[in-house]
């Protein structure tokens, strides 16, 4: 027997076929599509953070890393670009990329802000065309419309389509059929596989595993009993025979909702850092009521100058869903870890033992109903006059402390293009939902 | 546990049953709502029997009910009684937005700075609409990039030559003798005074 048809894993080419669509270096990507003076130059992005976030394969060629200090790669690349992040853009650009995708199905599932799987199966009848063919469609329409390139991968389970789609980056195009799938994982690295972290790649090594072909030819029994249910899983994916459905439909089910802000220059100004928590605060909130949801227990952290983080946490009698009823819980909390005379450069808070919030409340003995009720009332104001105005038009008084400090006062401060450019009509906080195009003609 | 999100799943399966006149299997079910087995879907059947949105006939089989027609307007499962007529007429219309834009997905904004199009009414200052990744036509108004630059102008053809004719007497036709790109096609003009 050739090598070629030695431990085929199966004969059909796509028994279950999945796409993965996977953004090349996409908040830079985004840059350089709106602004295309910045196309074929080293660009990062990440200026409010002080760290690179995203790397443009120009930068990643010189060097540059993720998430490496910018004052570290600008010393090795002296004409690099850095942005601050412009996320209501890349958020834009990854609602897009998703509704192009669901343009040719409806089994879309977002994976990640950059990411996504399709299921393709029975859309041949449709493009009276084959699978590989209806992937470059995809990828064609994504580029076209909107002017970055994905790298894609065709296979027959999500673990094989998503190492497919790193196969081959940038603007990479990668099938794998089942009847190529051992040759494709003949000299694939365990650690390239999603699910397989550096704890259990060690343990496969140490069984005498090298590649992933080495794995998936051993029997299932084997892998169930060294890696358990992940294991035999993975196996099975691996083998071309999908396990984990492609799940279309939007995430409702948190475990914990988190807001947390780095701010420059590090501050001991206790009213300061207290007001830096407290906005963290009223946003989670703001965030909780988008979802409908509520939370009981609430915890505070705080990270000093350098790098060591504090927290605390609290229980409620009940879940809430107002900031008001969680700033006196958090202030003490905050009174707890607070230390004067201490630097600190980042406030964050995270709300957990989250439900619904039609689901019925017990109230205890003390609670002051009519209280609660009106708390909901001021809440409800809130979030409307959020919608007309923007985010935190009604704060509580405490975020007066911030000032007109909008979290970095360096050149860390530097605003988004489209923050800093607004058109008439538009506030701050608020922007027509359409990129902006930065070229002048 | 999962919540059920009534009304999106009444919207689901009054999509499928406008679309297809029945009620959906179990096994489309289980499809349609992201259920990982079919007790998950029998147990929101149960729910949805308990509504009353659907029904079962003597043997068994889902029957849909008034709740599933499109054309009552469903609050919660309170029915709210035939739409008011101003209402039936308003779902048609379209929204400053959908009437501006024709593909969401590829349209973008660009600031006009130059006065290239002064005479087909475009200012500088104006907010143009431009759809990337679509084929111009004679006549149409592109976004296109010469040597570097990027220019607004009517996107014409003469025999097989292809030019860039800008509406302003000040600039000649230009017909470019390399590479061209078309960045996109302006399809609407927006100007704010207020």
């Amino acid at each position: 027997m050739s090598e070629n048809t030695n431990n085929l894993v199966t004969i059909h080419s796509f028994p279950h076929p999945i796409l993965h669509v996977d953004c090349d270096a996409f908040f830079a990507s985004v840059e350089q599509a709106l602004k295309p003076e910045l196309r074929g130059k080293p660009v990062v992005t990440g200026k409010e953070r002080g760290i690179v976030a995203c790397a443009s394969y120009e930068a990643k060629a010189l060097g540059v890393r993720r998430p490496m200090r910018l004052w570290d790669a600008r010393k090795r690349v002296p004409g690099l670009i850095c942005l601050p992040s412009d996320y209501e853009t890349y958020s834009l650009y990854s609602k897009r990329m998703f509704a192009i995708m669901r343009r040719f199905t409806p089994a879309v599932e977002e994976y990640s802000i950059d990411e996504g799987f399709a299921e393709l199966e029975g859309l041949r009848r449709i493009y009276r065309t084959g699978y590989p063919e209806i992937a470059w469609k995809i990828k064609d329409a994504i580029q076209r419309e909107l002017g970055i390139t994905v790298s894609v991968g065709l296979s027959a389970s999500k673990t094989l389509a998503k190492l497919a789609s790193k196969e081959q980056k940038p603007d990479g195009f990668t099938v794998v059929r089942g009847r190529e799938i051992h040759l494709f994982l003949r000299k694939m690295p365990l650690d390239r596989v999603c699910g397989f972290g550096p704890n259990l790649t060690a343990l496969l090594q140490k069984n005498g595993i090298r590649t992933v072909l080495d794995y998936i030819l051993k029997p299932e029994a084997w892998a169930r009993k060294l890696l358990g249910k992940i294991g035999v899983e993975l196996w099975h994916e691996l083998r071309g025979e999908a396990v984990y459905p492609v799940t279309a439909e939007e995430k409702h089910d948190y475990l914990s909702v988190s807001k947390s802000k780095t701010f420059t220059p590090p501050s001991e100004d206790k009213n300061f850092v207290r007001a830096q928590l407290v906005r963290n605060l009223e946003s989670v909130f703001i965030k909780l009521r988008r979802h409908r949801l509520r939370a009981q227990r609430i915890a505070v952290y705080l990270r000093t100058q350098d790098y060591r983080s504090y927290g605390l946490e609290a229980e409620l009698d009940r879940g809430t869903s107002s900031a008001l009823e969680a700033v006196p819980v958090a202030d003490q909390l905050f009174e707890k870890i607070f230390r004067a005379g201490t630097l600190y450069r980042l406030t964050g808070v995270v709300l957990s033992k989250i439900e619904g919030e039609d689901r019925a409340l017990q109230y205890s003995l003390f609670d002051d109903t009519a209280k609660i009720r009106s708390l909901r009332a001021i809440d409800r104001v809130i979030d409307d006059l959020s919608d007309l105005f923007g985010k935190h038009t009604l704060h509580l008084g405490t975020t007066l402390w911030l000032g007109r400090y909008r979290q970095h006062l360096s050149e860390r401060g530097d605003l988004p293009a489209r923050k800093a450019q607004l058109l008439r009509g538009e506030t701050f906080r608020q922007r027509v939902h359409i990129p902006m195009w930065q070229i002048r003609v | 546990m999962k919540r059920i999100d009534f009304s999106s799943v009444l919207q689901k399966l009054r999509n499928f049953y406008s679309g297809r006149k029945r009620v959906p299997s179990f096994s489309e079910m289980q499809q349609l709502f992201g259920y990982r087995s079919k007790g998950g879907v029998s147990c929101l059947v149960g729910h949805l029997l308990e509504r009353g949105i659907l029904e079962r006939d003597r043997s068994g089989r889902l029957l849909p009910t008034f709740h599933l027609e499109s054309r009552l307007k469903l609050l919660g499962n309170i029915q709210a009684g035939f739409p008011s007529p101003a209402e039936e007429e308003l779902a048609d219309t379209l929204s400053l937005d959908e009437f501006l834009i024709r593909k969401p997905q590829s349209s973008y904004l660009v600031k006009v700075t130059g006065d290239s199009m002064i005479e087909a009414g475009i200012m500088p200052g104006d907010l143009v609409i431009v759809e990337r990744g679509r084929d111009p036509r004679p006549g149409d108004i592109v976004i296109a990039e010469v040597d570097g630059a990027w220019t607004m102008k009517y996107f014409g053809k003469r025999g097989n030559r292809i030019f860039l004719q800008a509406a302003n007497k000040k600039y000649a036709p230009f017909f470019p003798s390399e590479k061209l790109t078309i960045g996109g096609v302006v399809v609407a003009n927006v100007r704010k005074y207020k």
